[in-house]
């Protein structure tokens, strides 16, 4: 084989071609941010609503799946959320121009008796949408046909809130969600009106929580803010050294919340003053479930945790195979929750200890939802998975990819 | 070891950590991180950048008497590289030593490219990735997740003006225009205006549809490549240099002769000079 020199100028070239590929073909491959969703489950009446990783709301009929029924059976539907721009937010090479994509979903629906409500995330762009969980209105293709009851908010087309990460609640009559543009929103829950909007100065990822009237939010500012559930009007807001990370939740007179500082706080209801801090060794990203005052808490340094809220105490902890992204879970005695690589375990809620595990063998970042003895998984391979928690076995799983209406 | 730990853990996880540090030093601005650190990459490879430089320098030096020889054995590949190869030895000058900087200054600048993109985590997807690269410093858990404002810009996302297209194209080009010699050669020509206009046109189309944040970084860059390179190669090189006209007959033999001469001149001073500057960047 010959060996040939290169001129110094094409070795300049080819270095150069060289770099530009290294530097773009991932671009050019169309190096979008990685938007799914990770939505997880509402139920009411043996049926499960959650928005599928393509951006569908699908509402499943629990029974119709545990004797594997076709698709779609009775009470089952499907409707394609669509984003009604191009997601600005995407980052997309000019060998692949943005379309209209489906709106990805992160936010788990809530119900509120006849409506299913669904939050989306589209770029920057967000909406809030109610569906009626027995006959949406939607056609086959999916396009929106107006049914009473059903409500968009913004109502306008081409007019959005930011984009929604946190779930959305609903408390009496009203629908509470925090955006990416910083404001949390109270709703009119059942005709969709904007009953007050309040500008907390960064971007909200988590859900409010509401108590005694009041809700309480945090944000990418640093705060934790408290504001009238009624007037809109901020009761006190505390600013940390560092950004919050999980949505805060109301244990006693304690709200208890993590940070992007590795730490789990402890802040008083009444006007947000810290009373402890507990470190672990990652952040901790999913809200804590709380119930006679113990916080239960996945952490993303593979480990869940057990902290008495009122003093911040360590009662256990567990060593997971990987980060916890999705909140636990409380069934009975057991606290259940699912790592990132797909293991669930059912742990003694009193003690830490593992009673049982089973394996999806697929990454799971969606919140699980239990209910009886079953808990549910929508996990990132598409799948639905219904795990019996009496003999730890997957009883059915069901496929969100065969849905193509 | 799986070749990616090993890459995040030496290069990429303390770039990035630094990068995002730095913006907490920075008064939480992540545009201002993203100028520092290239420039502190820069004048870190600032001796490898020398060396790569003096090194195309010279070899751009030899190019009339490359010319020569190729015109000479056009029909005999095997001698040509024969001559080629004691060309180079006579002028102390090696062919891949303008490549051997620039394949070890390619990794930082990947890390750094990768750090940026990282960084302005702009998904939920995007920041749970992010958590597993940083460290459990305080200036890197009080940045996160970054500001992405800087001037008119939001660092995640592509500039709406021109502004930011027309620097890095500009730039570039002109960076492309300073090393770029003259030539009448066609085939060469063609490479030339290749490499001068295509490059910075394509850079400058790909400003307007990735993150400002890199191309703040592309532009930046650019313009510490074009001091590097007015100071270095003393004054702005090429760029000033007017356009040959192209030769209507081929160059006589006593012309030809002078160019050799010429380039042979050349070559002894960049030997010499080789030599002195290896006791510094050695």
């Amino acid at each position: 084989m010959k060996l040939r020199f290169f001129s110094n100028r094409s070795t300049d070239l080819i270095v150069l071609l060289c770099l530009a590929a290294i530097l773009f073909l991932p671009a050019l491959g169309c190096s979008a941010p990685a938007v799914q969703g990770w939505s997880g489950f509402a139920g009411s009446e043996g049926k499960l609503y959650f928005t599928s990783i393509d951006g569908k709301v699908i509402a499943l009929n629990v029974s119709a799946r545990s004797m594997n029924l076709p698709f779609p059976s009775e009470g089952e539907w499907v409707v394609t959320v669509r984003s009604q721009t191009a997601p600005s937010g995407s980052i997309c090479g000019p060998a692949c121009a943005p379309a209209a994509h489906p709106a990805a979903v992160y936010a788990t629906p809530v119900i509120a008796e006849d409506l299913v409500y669904v939050a989306t995330y589209a770029g920057d762009n967000g909406k809030v949408m109610a569906i009626n969980r027995s006959a949406p209105g939607y056609d086959e293709e999916g396009i929106p046909s107006w049914i009473e009851g059903e409500w968009f908010y913004p109502r306008k087309e081409g007019k959005f809130i930011g984009a929604v990460v946190g779930s959305p609640i609903v408390v009496k009559d009203t629908l509470y969600v925090g955006s990416s543009d910083g404001k949390l929103y109270a709703l009119d829950a059942v005709k969709g009106d904007e009953r007050w909007a309040f500008d907390t100065g960064g971007k909200i990822w988590t859900a409010p929580s509401v108590s005694d009237g009041i809700v309480y939010v945090s944000n990418f500012a640093k705060k934790i803010c408290a504001i009238s559930s009624e007037t809109g009007k901020l009761l006190w807001q505390v600013e940390f050294p560092v950004a919050i990370a999980s949505s805060p939740v109301v244990s006693g007179d304690n709200i208890v919340f993590g940070a992007f500082d590795n730490y789990l706080y402890g802040v008083s209801i009444s006007d947000g003053k810290e009373r402890w801090k507990f470190k672990g060794d990652g952040w901790f990203w999913a809200n804590s479930v709380v119930k006679d005052n113990i916080a239960y808490v996945g952490c993303l340094d593979h480990r869940v945790y057990a902290i008495e809220t009122s003093t911040g105490n360590e009662l256990w902890r567990f060593e997971g195979d990987s980060s916890f992204v999705a909140p636990p879970v409380l069934v009975g005695n057991s606290l259940v929750i699912c790592s990132e690589s797909g293991s669930l375990y059912i742990l003694d809620a009193a003690k830490g200890t593992m009673v049982k595990t089973v394996s999806i063998d697929s990454k799971v970042m969606a919140p699980i939802y239990a209910d009886g003895n079953n808990v549910y998984i929508h996990a990132r391979d598409r799948n639905v998975y219904c795990i019996d928690l009496q003999d730890g076995q997957i009883a059915w799983k069901f496929s969100s990819v065969i849905v193509n209406k | 070891m799986d070749i990616s730990i090993i890459w995040n853990t030496v290069i990429f996880d303390p770039v990035l950590n630094s990068l995002i540090a730095l913006s907490t030093y920075l008064g939480n601005n992540f545009g201002w991180a993203i100028i520092v650190l290239t420039v502190v990459v820069r004048l870190i490879l600032f001796p490898l950048t020398v060396k790569q430089t003096r090194s195309t320098k010279a070899m751009q030096s030899l190019q009339p008497k490359i010319q020569e020889l190729q015109k000479k054995y056009a029909r005999n590949q095997q001698h040509l590289q024969q001559e080629m190869v004691k060309l180079y030895k006579e002028a102390g000058v090696n062919p891949l030593g303008c490549l051997w900087p620039m394949v070890i200054q390619l990794p930082i600048w990947i890390a750094l490219y990768q750090s940026i993109m990282q960084a302005m985590a702009t998904t939920p997807e995007n920041l749970l990735g992010l958590s597993q690269h940083l460290y459990a410093w305080p200036a890197v858990s009080q940045a996160v997740p970054l500001n992405e404002q800087f001037l008119w810009l939001r660092l995640s996302r592509p500039d709406p003006n021109l502004i930011l297209a027309i620097l890095v194209g500009g730039s570039m080009w002109l960076q492309q225009k300073m090393v770029t010699p003259p030539t009448t050669d066609p085939r060469q020509q063609s490479m030339t205006s290749m490499t001068t206009m295509m490059m910075p046109l394509m850079f400058g189309m790909l400003t307007l549809s990735f993150p400002s944040g890199l191309a703040l970084y592309w532009a930046v860059s650019n313009s510490i490549g074009i001091i590097i390179q007015y100071f270095v190669s003393g004054g702005w090189g090429y760029l000033l240099t007017p356009k040959p006209v192209p030769a209507q007959k081929p160059p006589q033999l006593e012309e030809q002769t002078k160019t050799a001469k010429k380039a042979e001149e050349q070559s002894q001073t960049i030997k010499k000079a080789s030599g002195e500057k290896k006791g510094l960047f050695r």
